[in-house]
């Protein structure tokens, strides 16, 4: 008996020593949002086509679950992957600040990030003068309405808040909810709606004077923009009534929408993808608007800035140049991140590169319409800000966990906005806000 | 058959009370049962009935995508360890406390600190625990995770034993001690085979407390290839996709295993403490 | 060498092993929380000392007030309902002769699913769109038809009601495996002496079963204060923080605000009210009620 066991030791030593090539590789590991249910395309497109290209060079790219927490308790305790996202310019700051991201910058120069980046979201990964996170998503708010029902009852967009408001009477009066929209499963959606409104009735100027400290959050431009949307949940604009949009998920009122349940979406760019796929076998068509100026006279709409995830490398990561490289490899190769986004109807992945018309070849012209009206918008400095990409990690929770509050009237506006100011002036007490460039 | 030694009325009253009693329970479980054979697109339509089109491929479907084999395994491991190292010492602990040291302040002041640790959420110690782990290369391991398991369990598991050692009769020790046993003889010659129904009780629960744990696996486990069952649910959930069915199906999946090893053990479980050694 | 066997040390050889492991799992990493409440820590950065800061703030916690408020409610809740409809079930289950079997797994059941699992099955039930308040509303009863956990009033009890289906059937295992304890022949002599089925339950059985019972007890009080699962699973505490707990105050402090210090204070409040409570039983015990 122990012979043969020691036949069978030395068998699987040399096996071993057999497969060790295989430790020669350089493994990047990548700690990805998502799941490989949702998202096989990262795989497929990333991970596949990198692996294949670079024998000495293997990246796994593995989702994970509650991957911010997991991330953070891994990087806390100095291990973790080479390669991390996170949720936003929020999460990342906190973390750079404790010392746990490598700096990207000799990388960046080596490479050349800035040129290949838009300047906005290159900025919004600059940290003390130096290049620390990849945004990985560009988005923004705008909003989807059902064009064949529209065109049926002879409904037009709304251009201001009176006629904002009379459309949504309108909706109501036919039995269906103005907007679909739904909290479950994802509370900060509160946020979209708060960042809406103070963009459309404060209008992006003021904000912009709010998140550097020239004005308060309790001026009454937001007082209003928040008491307006407070007018109109308790209204019942998003799937009907407070508790419904409390109860709502994804799938909830995305099949509101596709079904005529609700005759508009108030969602971000990311709504593309579950658009495109709810109305695939539908009679009806949809289309997409940017979001109103919500004030009686109306205005120029603008587009929201926003930061969908970031990407970063990992401080205590051995092999930072390897997982630069890759970086790099992903971001340079144009139609490739456009293969990848387009799987997502570019909801997703789409990075902030300096894309040409021509790089949208084949994509949905609603799609195409609203990359190039974003980058021609926003290029002109007509945009705003959202609160997941420019507010500092205290106020952006409380900005929606505790909306819920008011909303429930245990607080007023003004007492929240009150809270929501303290929340800045400690932020910037202890230096922890994001950059917001200039205007 | 141990039922048959009470003699009370058996009314119909009584079966109304617990089949409505047990219907609270059947009626949503029987939803979820159906969820997990029902194909997806039906359930816009029929969300709650039992599905006009039945769809085992639900179950396959779980387990390629939650890869249930492997799954299964590490949790297993897990639940095994766990028992090996949480019953033996759980079991050592309470005889002392019940039989050794009936009336000592130890007694008292360790009840306390057993009771304070039921207590303290988790949340609270986590981060402090992954960094002492990690410096003892812990972190990521089955042998790391089960001490924590076992430890977890601990409080629970030494009061139940305890509390069932306690009605041991001291005259049994007595005997023994008499007839020349150590300590350690009266242990496990005496109060653990004895104690064998609390210690299946505990075995059970505590089983079943590592099975359904997921907060520590998701923090102290990174590799895929060792995670336990608890995440498989996360498989299909995320914040932009909730496919009921698939749902369903790995729920059912990760719940049939303790359901019937609960459904075998349950008569002996019984039978045991109703039967021999103890003639009040 | 004697003196290393004597009786009492072996008595503490028999506990320690059980006690090491969970004072380096537990113990250890709580007092190192301990001490991180007096600091104002984010989880990752430096660790600077600011006294007992944290706990002034606690007390004009607003929030905190409320999850103290919700944690009594909760417990209340569940010494009342959840005990007597355990005990209800598990007295009934011992005078019955057939389909013991059955009922009792069929009540245990749920215990053995997973948080999440349980979380998910009501979740669904209580749906506004596919769950049982829409299949009521088209009969006709719109009691259900916002969902429980999403209305500020009903969302802490919806929960507790969640955790409660989980539980109870935990608690009739334990009350069986006392009654059955209970000496046959006490049943059989009043029996003779013509008891009705409550009189029999409340001078034979209860005072039999009073270990078990205020161990039961214990247990509830104790295991109310760390209730975080299905708070967090089922409503994250919402809407309006009207089903916020502790517990879940707690791990949004650390997780979502990287406020570890505070969280740990929050830690410590919950410390004191063990204390208090565990203190309670030991005083208990002091008079020579056996535990």
């Amino acid at each position: 008996m122990t012979k043969s066991f020691k036949i069978l030791l030395s068998v699987s030593f040399s096996a071993f020593l057999f497969c060790s090539p295989v430790f020669s590789k350089t493994v990047i590991t990548w700690w990805a949002e998502g799941s490989a249910v949702r998202d096989p395309d990262v795989i497929d497109i990333i991970e596949n086509r990198f692996n294949a290209e670079h024998s000495d060079i293997e990246l796994d790219i593995v989702f994970k679950e509650e991957v911010t927490e997991t991330t953070r308790t891994a990087l806390l305790s100095g291990t973790g992957p080479d390669i991390f996202e996170s949720p936003g310019p929020s999460y990342i700051k906190m973390l750079q600040d404790a010392g746990f991201v490598q700096s990207l910058d000799k990388y960046d120069k080596q490479y050349g990030w800035k040129d290949k980046l838009l300047p906005w979201a290159y900025n919004s990964g600059m940290f003390d003068g130096e290049f620390y996170a990849f945004p990985k998503n560009y988005e923004s708010m705008i909003y989807f309405y059902n064009k064949t029902l529209f065109e049926e009852n002879g409904w037009s967009l709304p251009t201001n808040l009176t006629e904002y408001e009379a459309l949504a009477e309108a909706i109501q009066a036919k039995g269906m909810y103005p907007f679909a929209y739904g909290a479950q499963g994802w509370q900060p959606t509160h946020e979209h709606l708060a960042g809406n409104y103070i963009n459309t009735v404060a209008g992006p100027d003021n904000m912009y004077k709010a998140l550097i400290g020239e004005k308060k959050w309790t001026d009454p431009e937001f007082v209003a923009s928040l008491k307006l949307l407070k007018k109109h949940m308790d209204a019942g604009y998003w799937s009907g009534s407070l508790e419904n949009y409390y109860a709502l998920g994804w799938d909830d009122f995305n099949g509101q929408f596709a079904n005529r349940d609700s005759a508009m979406m108030m969602i971000g760019s990311w709504g593309f993808n579950p658009t495109v796929s709810g109305f695939a076998d539908k009679t009806d068509e949809w289309d997409w608007a940017p979001l109103p100026m919500l004030t009686p006279e109306g205005g120029t709409p603008n587009y929201q800035l926003a930061i969908g995830s970031t990407i970063s490398i990992n401080a205590a990561s051995e092999n930072a140049d390897t997982a630069a490289y890759i970086l790099d490899w992903v971001i340079s190769n144009r139609e490739q991140v456009l293969e990848l986004t387009g799987r997502f109807n570019f909801g997703a992945w789409l990075l902030p590169l300096k894309y040409q018309e021509a790089d949208f070849g084949d994509v949905d012209p609603r799609i195409k319409r609203f990359l190039m009206d974003f980058a021609k918008t926003t290029g002109e400095g007509n945009y705003g800000y959202t609160t997941w990409s420019f507010f500092a990690a205290d106020p952006g929770v409380h900005i929606w966990k505790d909306m819920e509050v008011v909303w429930a009237n245990d607080i007023t506006v003004e007492e929240f906005l009150e809270d929501h100011q303290k929340l800045w002036d400690k932020a910037r007490k202890k230096n922890n806000t994001l950059p917001i460039g200039d205007r | 058959m141990a039922v048959a030694k009470f003699k009370r009325n058996a009314g119909i009253v009584n079966h109304i009370i617990l089949m409505t009693l047990a219907l609270t329970i059947i009626l949503p479980l029987s939803v979820l049962f159906f969820n997990s054979i029902k194909p997806q697109s039906e359930f816009a339509a029929n969300p709650l009935g039992f599905p006009s089109k039945i769809r085992f491929m639900n179950y396959y479907d779980a387990w390629v995508i939650g890869g249930y084999a492997r799954i299964f395994l590490n949790s297993s491991i897990l639940v095994v360890g766990t028992l090996i190292i949480n019953l033996t010492l759980s079991g050592m602990a309470a005889f002392s406390l019940a039989v050794l040291n009936p009336r000592g302040r130890i007694t008292v002041v360790l009840g306390i600190y057993l009771l304070v640790g039921i207590s303290i959420p988790a949340q609270m110690f986590i981060i402090p625990l992954f960094i002492l782990w990690k410096n003892l290369h812990l972190t990521n391991t089955y042998l790391g995770l089960i001490i924590i398991y076992s430890a977890l369990n601990a409080p629970f598991a030494v009061f139940l034993i305890r509390s069932y050692m306690i009605q041991l009769p001291s005259e049994l020790f007595d005997a023994a001690k008499i007839d020349g046993a150590n300590t350690f003889q009266l242990f496990y010659k005496i109060a653990v085979p004895l104690s064998w129904p609390v210690f299946l009780t505990t075995g059970l629960v505590v089983g079943l407390a590592v099975w359904n744990e997921f907060l520590f696996a998701l923090t102290f486990i990174q590799t895929e290839a060792y995670k336990p069952i608890s995440t498989i649910l996360f498989a299909f959930q995320s914040r932009f996709e909730n496919d009921y069915s698939l749902v369903s199906a790995a729920s059912i999946m990760m719940a049939a295993p303790i359901a019937i090893l609960f459904m075998l053990f349950q008569r002996k479980f019984i039978a045991g403490l109703t039967g021999g050694g103890l003639k009040g | 060498m004697k003196f290393l066997f004597s009786s009492k040390l072996i008595a503490w050889y028999f506990i320690m092993p059980v006690f090491a492991i969970h004072l380096l799992v537990v113990a250890l990493p709580s007092l190192s929380s301990l001490a991180l409440s007096l600091t104002d820590w984010n989880g990752f950065g430096k660790i600077n000392y600011i006294g007992f800061e944290n706990f002034t703030e606690l007390f004009d916690d607003r929030v905190f007030k409320k999850a103290v408020k919700h944690n009594l409610i909760w417990t209340a809740f569940f010494l009342t309902v959840p005990i007597a409809v355990a005990m209800l079930g598990a007295y009934l289950l011992t005078g019955i002769k057939r389909f013991q079997l059955f009922y009792r797994l069929v009540f245990f059941f749920p215990y053995i699913l997973a948080s999440i699992v349980n979380a998910l099955v009501w979740k669904y039930l209580f749906h506004p769109i596919h769950g049982l308040g829409a299949w009521m509303n088209e009969r006709g009863i719109d009691f259900l038809a916002s969902s429980p956990f999403t209305t500020k009033g009903t969302s802490l009890y919806a929960v507790a009601f969640v955790d409660a289906w989980h539980f109870w059937g935990f608690l009739v295992v334990i009350y069986i495996t006392g009654m059955y304890q209970v000496d046959n022949s006490l049943y059989e002599a009043a029996d003779i002496e013509g008891a009705t089925k409550w009189q029999k339950f409340r001078f034979i059985t209860l005072p039999m079963i009073r270990p078990i019972f205020i161990f039961s007890l214990m247990i509830i009080i104790i295991w109310s204060i760390p209730a975080f699962d299905y708070v967090y699973i089922l409503t994250q505490g919402g809407p309006a923080y009207s089903s916020e707990v502790i517990a879940n105050h707690l791990y949004s402090k650390a997780f979502d605000r990287f406020e570890v210090g505070y969280a740990s204070a929050i830690g410590v409040m919950m410390f004191v009210y063990v204390f208090f409570v565990v203190g309670f039983f030991g005083l208990l015990r002091k008079i020579g009620w056996e535990i």
